[in-house]
């Protein structure tokens, strides 16, 4: 047979947005493969060296349009860092609540475009009808379905709702009877196996060497999670398991991702009780006045600092749904950052498509690619 | 692991190319060193001290230099370290990692790309976010946003 090379996207029903897979085939065979980026590459870190500090959580709402609120989180830490600002304990409790919904929103996400992606149709539906009653509560609090705007530097833009502690945990148990559901849809599907089972095999090894995080890695077996390793906001204070399967498969993903929700409904069962006994405030008492200050181009003319304000760096790490995501704002005295660096773990991941690919067939792309669980927006930001 | 230690178990293998080790709040230490030393460094964080996760590669303009950082992860000691070279603007280059870290490819290429720093033997350093043939680096400060910059798309596939 003659080798070739074509290429997947960007406009392909398996990208899940727009990136190009450019793959070198034989036949049916996958030899090598070749991913394209930047065709959503928005030069948020660019942009942000131009916004004061809060402005920027408007950027990352877009920087991942699924997990929103775990990238407001992200940046958030980093620039409290940063600026030498401590929120109250209840804003920390806020965000967890906040980071564990968008969790379980994002998993649905995924569960449901990826299941479409391997042929059923069914629990895509089920899937975007269980997510609509997650983003019914973050509209309740944030006014917003998708770009919530939420976190502030010092803490959150406002508390709760009253009722909403009852509301989410209809919500919750819901969502846990219909997370068997979802499993009995899939993992009772021969369907479901013949196209998941031993694909996309990538080994711990392996899978760190190429900074692999997220469910592929636990999906592998190695047992890591920043939530527990290294506690952010008030993970120290909640109870729960890190999902872990050892097939390193895109089955073994599945099953991650499904044990994850569990644990994101054991995790908010206690936030919300935790909320509801401790009344606060949602926002730091003193922070610097030019902090909610209206957009004004300071450092335009030549980047020349206008204030000299208190320095420091901030750096961040949270485990996002697709991943460890790490935030570095370095803070030079102005309103603006000087320099933002995200990493993003989606970008990490399908660095390693090579490795997750080759050896395989072309019908295999799809699963293989869908179990990373791809939002380009955060690749390319 | 604190920066005490890294300092100790650093200086040896290094010598004059460790400029200094510095606390960081939440990580294990901001370990700055000379660009010559960096395949040294790479090696030391990974092997002896087990860094065995390069998390992310960044740049930074400083205007009269350029600041190129690694971000690396240690499963046992399950913290950060932070390392950084000072380059100058107008030989911007360092060795690239990549041969430590695999991870570090993709990063790498961005970084070239965006803050223009170029990492010496990197086996693929294409364009990666931003189009071939552009002849800009973004997150340079003389590069300005709100000018329009002239444009030539040179596609690959043609």
């Amino acid at each position: 047979m003659s080798e070739m090379w074509i290429n997947m996207g960007p406009q392909h029903p398996m990208t899940h947005g727009l990136w190009n897979l450019r793959v070198r085939i034989d036949g049916e065979r996958i030899l090598d493969v070749d991913p394209e980026m930047g065709y959503l590459h928005r030069g948020i870190e660019k942009i942000s060296e131009d916004r004061h500090y809060n402005e920027v959580v408007t950027l990352m709402d877009r920087t991942c349009y699924v997990a929103g609120l775990n990238w407001e989180h992200l940046y958030i830490l980093a620039s409290e860092q940063a600026l030498h600002i401590t929120p109250p304990e209840r804003a920390e409790y806020i965000r967890m609540l906040c980071a564990e919904f968008q969790r379980i929103g994002s998993h649905i996400m995924w569960y449901a475009a990826f299941v479409a992606d391997i042929g059923l149709l069914t629990p895509y539906l089920y899937g975007m009808r269980d997510r609509d009653l997650v983003l019914d509560l973050f509209q309740s609090f944030t006014g917003a379905r998708m770009t919530y705007e939420f976190m502030r530097v010092g803490g959150v833009r406002n508390d709760l709702p009253p009722g909403f502690a009852d509301q989410a945990r209809k919500v919750l148990d819901w969502l846990t009877d219909r997370f068997r559901e979802y499993d009995q849809l899939c993992l009772g599907s021969d369907l479901f196996h013949k196209r998941c089972d031993h694909l996309g095999v990538l080994q711990g090894p392996d899978a760190i060497a190429h900074g692999v995080t997220g469910p592929p890695l636990r999906a592998a077996g190695v047992k890591r999670d920043l939530r527990k390793d290294r506690p952010y906001s008030c993970y120290r204070d909640v109870d729960f398991d890190i999902a872990l399967a050892d097939s390193a498969d895109v089955t073994g993903r599945y099953l991650v991702r499904m044990e994850e929700m569990r644990q994101s409904v054991r995790i908010l069962r206690q936030v919300i009780e935790w909320l509801e006994h401790h009344p606060g405030p949602v926002l730091a008492e003193r922070l610097p006045r030019w902090l909610g200050a209206p957009y004004a181009p300071v450092g335009r003319e030549g980047y020349v600092l206008k204030r000299n304000y208190a320095k420091g760096l901030g750096f961040s790490s949270v485990e996002e749904p697709h991943g460890e995501a790490q935030a570095y704002v370095v803070n030079e005295g102005s309103e603006h950052p000087y320099r933002v660096k995200f990493r993003s773990p989606v970008f990490a991941n399908l660095s390693a498509a090579r490795q997750y690919l080759v050896g395989y067939r072309v019908a295999d792309i799809p699963p293989i690619m869908g179990s990373i669980d791809p939002c380009i927006g955060e690749v390319d930001r | 692991m604190q920066p005490d230690d890294l300092q100790r178990s650093l200086a040896p293998k290094l010598g004059p190319n460790l400029v200094s080790v510095e606390t960081f709040e939440g990580l294990a230490g901001r370990v700055r060193f000379r660009r010559e030393g960096a395949l040294d460094l790479f090696r030391a964080v990974r092997d002896d001290l087990g860094f065995d996760h390069l998390s992310m590669v960044g740049g930074i303009d400083w205007v009269d230099h350029r600041e190129v950082f690694y971000v690396a992860w240690s499963d046992a000691e399950h913290q950060y370290v932070l390392l950084s070279a000072d380059v100058p603007a107008d030989d911007a280059r360092i060795e690239t990692a990549s041969s430590i870290w695999p991870s570090a490819n993709w990063h790498e290429r961005e970084t070239w790309e965006l803050v223009g720093i170029t990492f010496d033997h990197h086996p693929d350093l294409r364009h990666l976010l931003t189009p071939e043939g552009y002849a800009f680096h973004p997150l340079l400060r003389s590069f300005k946003i709100h000018e329009p910059e002239e444009l030539e798309v040179k596609t690959r596939h043609v």
